[in-house]
């Protein structure tokens, strides 16, 4: 089935068509597509027959996938950044969450479904790793202790991710998104590798036990049973609800006494 | 039997009947909008029952307390006691969720139903002699309980209503020369001060409250002194009430709506989460939350906050810093103009009279107009409140949507109120039934200034004697003659729709259609209608630019008539370029 997909998406995302449409873009947009650290898109996603060489699988990937905007030794190009000393803690937040490959060009790429199995984006982890750099590891968390990580969130990540995890809109159409799908690795990952607007905190500012217990705290935040109050309406706060308010005072409570009472006409 | 028994007894003790059956009789008027101010009341009544249960379990202090509860992210941790028992509150008391979510709702639905309320006195002009009194009082109460609901937001101290705190007493702060001594008066020191959440807490369960029965009471007792107004109709009077009686059929009613006031409320309680308090955390003065708004009914003033340009100057030293035109100005004159509103019109149309038959909406455009643009104001400055949560939504750049909305709070309300305003014109001088049914030639006349009925279109009128004003004119166009009949009095004028071949035949005709008027004949078509300012003004700028440019043009003529004259008569002066050297002849 990806296999399918994957070739009507080559279809419609031809690269020359896809350069057309980029200089659209960016004739519409203006100076927003041109705001700093564009990563525009690879070439559609192919399935091809598996190696069963890791690395050889990860630069296969690397050159179908990456190497059209980051370069083929990931020195970066004009249409990507370089992806030397990344780390492969960003490597593995960028793919896993879907973010990488763009499939257009975009100031901030969306959380999306990973085009890469698990093994491929291990391989391509090891390929990217392969440019030298360095840069920070793939965290390993373990369980952690809800109560501190609640007061870490709230000090760190409430202002931009909201107290309820539901994420706000930041300057320059940037937004810090919703928490609600980060895997406990991929919170820690954005933690120690600060993608997009987001600050880096290294290990100095937040030790590993503490990444620990926010990661359990975003974690438990994701529960639907913390939303004991029935209908969360989004986690969205007062205004939302509102609105809820005034759609049920207009729709019950005046409707009710629309029909309790009569019409001028009668 | 026993009913019986005990009401004998209060009557022989207290002679209670005159009064009850006073009371059991009272008409109530049939139309549902007087319906909107009983939903506050009655959301009013489940805010206190729910209240009561609430203040059982609130402690409201901000003394340090350790959470010990079924909400595991907070067990063990140390908060002010007032953050942790509203946490407790929610997840560890027997229905206290369910109650405290009611509470908020009640008071979201409050407000809504307030300013229902307000709109439909409003634009039926039920504020006019002799109700102006209930008009200051119902303000009162919406400012009540805009304080009472802001409070109750703020008492459970957590970070998104500590937020909300912060904000409002900057804004208090903002007030030149008094603004930090106000503040540090109602909170008893800096923000946040120790003695904040008791002080809030006995504002929002004793002081106001208190103030708002007493005002449920009186605006409720003049309501029953005063008699009902009513909506005009067949049979109604200035002088009577048309609808039926409290009992029993208006009782049943409002006992109907009242049970269903609370369904609604209780199943928005029970279904609907609101104000999560567990997931905002308690308030630190070092943390804050996004998005972070207030409760819908103060939503307007954030929005002020956030859209008002960041204008600071000083007056005498003293700095005015930004907050306070959008925070202080316009609250304080929202309010005002609210309060002053039913003596600003009798002032404007001198109408001293007293109304118990209320004004359709369409019969003041005016007020129209403005009440309309005044609730598409307030509306949008409510929505650009939740600028963050759009522009997420929407994902559209913060900063841009901010301009969108600074520009749409100035242009929309003069639209919805100019377009509101022609509405009701059009439908007061067409009498279209609803907005549904009017047509394109009640609009054309709603975009003239006067109201003229239409040539043409004359109504069967049999004009008395005893009316003064009213004449025939005659006058002549080309070979025809044409009439028309004119009312001075009743600003009426009706033309006679046929063109007629003499004066004769013009004169027998309009004695046909008007017997016994005097009839004046006017020589040509009839005047223009009056030029609007616009109109007259650039006709006199005309006027005086034509004659401008004719003097202009006549001096210059003459000028150079007396030129030219010179040149053939006089001797003409040596010319400065004959004398001088020619040079080479090269250009």
């Amino acid at each position: 089935m990806r296999h399918s997909r994957a070739a009507a998406r080559r279809l419609t995302l031809h690269p020359r068509r896809m350069l057309a449409v980029g200089a659209v873009l960016v004739l519409v947009a203006g100076p927003v597509a041109l705001a700093p650290e564009p990563t525009p898109g690879a070439a559609a996603p192919a399935a091809s027959a598996p190696s069963s060489n890791p690395a050889d699988r990860g630069t296969e990937l690397y050159l179908q996938q990456c190497a059209s905007c980051h370069g083929e030794q990931g020195r970066g190009t004009q249409r990507g950044p370089s992806l030397i000393g990344v780390g492969p803690a960003s490597v593995d937040f960028q793919v896993s969450t879907g973010r990488m490959p763009l499939s257009r060009e975009e100031q901030q790429a969306r959380r999306a479904e990973p085009v890469f199995s698990a093994d491929d984006i291990g391989a391509l982890v090891g390929h990217v790793g392969s440019f030298g750099g360095g840069g920070p590891q793939i965290p390993r968390v373990a369980p952690g202790n809800l109560a501190s990580g609640q007061e870490i969130f709230a000090a760190n990540c409430a202002p931009c991710h909201g107290a309820t995890g539901a994420g706000t809109a930041l300057t320059d159409g940037w937004t810090a998104p919703p928490l609600y799908d980060a895997t406990a690795t991929q919170v820690a990952e954005a933690v120690r590798v600060g993608p997009g607007l987001m600050p880096v905190f290294p290990s100095q500012v937040l030790d590993d036990q503490q990444v620990n217990d926010l990661t359990a705290y975003v974690q438990r935040l994701r529960g639907e049973r913390l939303d004991r109050g029935g209908n969360p309406l989004g986690r969205l706060g007062p205004l939302a609800e509102g609105l809820v308010a005034w759609v049920a005072v207009l729709g019950l409570l005046v409707a009710a006494a629309r029909w309790l009472g009569r019409r001028a006409g009668e | 039997m026993i009913t019986g028994r005990l009401a004998q007894a209060l009557d022989d003790r207290l002679r209670l009947s005159p009064i009850t059956r006073r009371a059991l009789v009272k008409v109530f008027p049939d139309h549902w909008s007087f319906m909107l101010g009983e939903i506050a009341l009655y959301s009013f009544i489940a805010l206190i029952l729910t209240g009561v249960y609430l203040t059982f379990f609130f402690d409201a202090s901000s003394a340090d307390r350790v959470y010990r509860g079924a909400y595991a992210p907070l067990d063990g941790a140390t908060t002010s006691a007032a953050y942790a028992s509203t946490v407790r509150l929610s997840w560890d008391v027997r229905a206290g969720l369910l109650i405290r979510q009611t509470h908020h709702w009640a008071a979201l639905v409050f407000v809504a139903a307030i300013v229902l309320h307000l709109a439909r006195v409003f634009f039926t002009g039920a504020f006019r002699k002799p109700r102006e009194l209930n008009w200051l009082i119902g303000v009162t109460m919406l400012t009540l309980a805009l304080a009472n609901g802001f409070t109750g937001y703020s008492l459970p101290d957590d970070l998104l209503s500590g937020l909300g705190l912060r904000i409002i007493t900057s804004v208090v702060e903002s007030i030149p020369l008094v603004g930090a001594w106000l503040v540090s008066l109602a909170l008893g020191g800096e923000f946040p001060s120790d003695e904040m959440i008791p002080r809030i807490f006995v504002a929002h369960v004793l002081l106001v409250p208190a103030v708002l029965v007493a005002l449920v009471s009186l605006h409720m007792g003049i309501l029953v002194r005063q008699k009902h107004s009513q909506f005009p109709g067949p049979g109604r009077t200035e002088h009577n009430v048309v609808g039926s009686r409290l009992w029993p059929s208006y009782t049943l009613r409002t006992l109907a709506l009242f049970a269903w006031v609370l369904a609604v409320l209780f199943a928005l309680g029970g279904l609907i989460q609101i104000n999560p308090v567990w997931l905002y955390g308690p308030f630190e003065p070092a943390q804050s939350t996004a998005p972070a708004q207030p409760d819908w009914y103060v939503a307007w003033g954030d929005g002020a906050l956030r859209l008002f340009p960041p204008l600071e100057f000083r007056v005498a030293g003293h700095l005015v810093p930004a907050p306070f035109f959008p925070g202080v100005v316009l609250g304080g004159l929202t309010f005002l103009v609210l309060y002053a509103w039913p003596f600003v019109e009798r002032l404007r149309t001198g109408d001293r009279r007293q109304h118990h038959l209320l004004d359709r909406p369409r019969d003041h455009p005016v007020r129209m107009g403005i009440g309309v643009a005044a609730l598409t104001f307030y509306a949008v400055l409510t929505v650009a409140a939740g600028d963050d949560i759009i522009a997420r939504l929407l994902r559209v750049p913060i900063y841009d949507l901010l301009s969108v909305f600074q520009v749409l709070v100035l242009v929309l309300p003069i639209l919805a109120g100019a377009l509101a305003f022609l509405t009701a014109r059009a439908l007061h001088r067409g009498g279209a039934a609803g907005v549904g049914e009017l047509t394109r030639a009640d609009l054309r006349r709603a975009a003239h200034r006067s109201p003229h009925p239409p040539e043409g279109e004359g109504e069967p009128e049999t004009p008395a004697l005893d009316r003064p004003g009213e004449r025939i004119e005659l006058w002549p166009e080309g070979d025809l003659w044409r009439w028309r009949y004119r009312d001075e009095a009743r600003h009426l004028v009706i033309g006679g729709n046929r063109a007629l071949r003499s004066e004769e035949e013009a004169i027998s005709a309009s004695r046909l259609a008007y017997p016994r008027v005097d009839r004046v004949v006017v020589p040509g078509p009839p005047p223009a209608p009056p030029p609007g300012p616009i109109r007259a003004a650039l006709r006199r700028w005309g006027r005086a630019a034509a004659v401008g440019s004719l003097l202009l043009a006549a001096l210059v003529e003459k000028r150079r008539d007396r030129r030219e004259r010179e040149r053939v008569d006089g001797p003409t002066p040596p010319e400065p370029a004959e004398e001088a050297p020619t040079g080479d002849g090269r250009t």
